[in-house]
């Protein structure tokens, strides 16, 4: 039988008064795998996370998270979650953080502290672990608090801008972390406006904008639905080849052609007429979308039709 | 259980790191042994452990009005003036601001992610604001009934009432301050609100005292002021003026829907009992037994009946009544928001 998703979602709304949070939003989270929901700043990322972890009550909201109806309390039990900006208190170690996140979670105190013991080294907070928050820099602060998600050993974390004000190595390790966490099993989604980091992580994305999901799936298939290849020739392609490769729906540039194709056979053709004309070929690739391309474009046909610039 | 033991060990290693805790409690200490320092011996009372002796007829080692004395230090001087004022008022200061930072931004997210319900979390964090004065007043609390058995041999556990009556003041005040503090989430604006209700609670208990003696006390004991020169007189007890009464009857009244923080202390003294005080030093005051002499059985009485005018339902039951429906405004303001 197959799995059910970890997050099913079949139509979530929020409204502010008159303004529209989430518009019917409809998405759905395999199990095992890195979810990025991705969107540009107020599209209602965090909102949607909220929903689903009850911190935001929606106006309406059809679903399951991890088999059971979104909102569901007991089923909290069994998901970890880092929030934005999160705060901790500054009265409390790293290691007590993780304690007290154990405690609300029901986790028994000897195990909490055991895991708490092997959560500090595994986010590389060993040394630190007994110092008072107060004293942590922004990075560290997240470490501790990717620690304090994981602490109930969770089907799935919800990580709301993972590595927002980590540095680049930060960044790296906690990508790593992401990694391992699916590789226990885990479902891990995230919240990013940091598409590079998304792409090089995520199994599946779904583009939010305006409070609906404008594009989702897997993102080696949407990205490859705009695959292309592009020809390098030893100089400027010569005028009467470019114009015959241009009435054909080509794209020429000084010594590039880009070919729209979905495998290499197509390019064939292409590359016969140009040996044919004497044109030197120097280089020949596979180009795709980059995720942040696809967002952008996304995001742009979504505004167009929604009859802003 | 888990959840609700984590909150509160929460609650107090946030207390742990308030620097006014441990001044408060500091301070406690030291009043508590200043105390435990006070002594009776044939001539009269000591100070300082016997380094200076007060000469009085009626407070010396072994005698009944001793030990009453030496607990009407602690109800009417110590519990009114440190632990329900000061201790109070540096409590509001260091748990005011517990909500709102619990409901800030990147805070509230964490605990409300967890399998605990928003009406629990939010009773748990407001009991946890409660330790504050609690572990204040019980540690202050032992250390007096250790003097008490040691000074008059009494070893009274009657006065550990102060836990939970003043620990109950406090949460009249800290209710407000919660309220407050979610609905506009601010720890100024909590204090302020906090501060203002206590304010006008007071005023109004005030008023109604003053209007309980000039219409029941002065004619029941025969008292007489001239309100022109300042002067009192006593005499014979007299009729009561019906409009005074009137007026006493109406503005207590008006105190009945407020937190009854003042009438809740002074009620502190009616439970901690003590068997010679209880019997023979009825309506004997404090000032009485500084000045080594009893008052008349008219004038006693009187007083008894000023002491005991309200019962513990009016003092307790309707202070309770404001409690729960300023939680019940916060909780509701705490559980319905989006966060």
């Amino acid at each position: 039988m197959r799995e059910r998703p970890a997050v099913e979602i079949e139509f979530l709304k929020k409204r502010y008064g008159k303004f529209v949070a989430l518009d019917g939003v409809a998405l759905s989270v395999p199990r095992g795998t890195v979810f990025g929901l991705l969107g540009p700043n107020g599209a209602g990322k965090s909102t949607l996370v909220k929903s689903l972890l009850t911190i935001i009550r929606p106006t309406e909201c059809r679903g399951s998270l991890l088999d059971k109806s979104i909102g569901d309390r007991k089923t909290l039990a069994r998901v970890g979650y880092l929030p934005e900006h999160a705060r901790f208190p500054d009265y409390l170690t790293g290691r007590e953080v993780i304690r007290y996140s154990a405690g609300l979670a029901g986790v028994p105190g000897r195990i909490a502290k055991e895991r708490a013991e092997a959560l500090v080294g595994t986010v590389g907070m060993g040394d630190w672990g007994d110092k008072k928050v107060g004293t942590y820099s922004k990075g560290m602060k997240q470490r501790i608090g990717l620690a304090q998600a994981l602490v109930n050993e969770p089907e799935i974390v919800f990580l709301d801008e993972p590595t927002d004000g980590v540095d680049p190595e930060g960044r790296i390790e906690i990508r790593k972390l992401i990694e391992a966490m699916r590789e226990q099993g885990r479902t891990v989604f995230v919240n990013s406006h940091l598409l590079g980091e998304v792409e090089q992580v995520a199994d599946e994305v779904a583009i939010l904008s305006r409070g609906k999901v404008i594009r989702s799936g897997k993102v080696r298939d949407l990205t490859a639905g705009s695959r292309m290849f592009e020809i390098r020739s030893l100089g400027p392609v010569p005028p009467e080849i470019r114009g015959k490769l241009e009435t054909a729906g080509l794209e020429v540039a000084g010594d590039r052609i880009t070919v729209p194709a979905a495998d290499a056979g197509e390019v064939q053709g292409v590359i016969d007429a140009l040996r044919a004309a004497g044109v030197v070929i120097r280089e020949l690739k596979e180009v795709r979308q980059s995720l942040e391309e696809l967002f952008l474009s996304a995001v742009s046909s979504a505004r167009q039709e929604g009859g802003k610039p | 259980m888990r959840a609700a033991l984590a909150i509160l060990w929460d609650s107090f290693r946030l207390l742990q790191a308030r620097k006014l805790f441990w001044f408060a409690l500091g301070i406690s200490v030291l009043v508590a042994l200043f105390y435990a320092s006070i002594g009776f011996n044939a001539k009269g009372m000591t100070l300082f452990f016997g380094a200076k002796t007060m000469e009085n007829p009626l407070l010396q080692e072994g005698k009944p009005e001793a030990a009453a004395f030496y607990v009407m230090i602690f109800t009417d001087v110590i519990v009114k003036l440190w632990l329900a004022w000061v201790a109070v008022v540096l409590a509001l200061l260091s748990t005011a601001s517990i909500f709102p930072d619990f409901i800030s931004e990147g805070s509230i997210g964490i605990a409300l992610s967890k399998p605990v319900g928003r009406l629990r979390l939010f009773l748990l964090k407001y009991f946890g604001g409660l330790m504050f004065v609690a572990l204040q007043v019980t540690v202050f609390t032992t250390i007096v009934f250790v003097a008490l058995g040691m000074r008059v041999g009494e070893w009274n556990l009657t006065v550990f009432w102060a836990v939970p009556v003043i620990t109950f003041v406090f949460s009249l005040l800290y209710c407000m301050a919660v309220w407050i503090g979610i609905w506009t989430r601010s720890t100024l604006f909590a204090l302020l609100g906090a501060f203002m209700m206590w304010g006008t609670a007071l005023l109004v208990q005030w008023g109604e005292e003053g209007l309980y003696e000039i219409s029941h006390f002065n004619p029941e004991a025969g008292v007489t002021v001239d309100f022109r020169s300042g002067t009192r007189s006593e005499g014979e007890s007299r009729e009561k003026d019906p409009e005074m009464v009137a007026m006493h009857r109406n503005i207590e009244r008006a105190v009945l829907p407020l937190p009854k923080t003042r009438d809740a202390t002074n009620y502190l003294k009616r439970l901690v009992r003590m068997k010679e005080r209880d019997s023979l030093l009825s309506g004997v005051t404090l000032d009485d037994l500084l000045k080594g002499e009893l008052p008349d059985p008219k004038k006693a009485a009187a007083m008894k009946r000023l002491e005991n005018r309200h019962s513990a339902a009016y003092v307790f039951g309707t202070s309770a009544l404001f409690e729960v429906v300023i939680l019940s405004l916060a909780a509701w303001i705490f559980c319905r928001r989006d966060y």
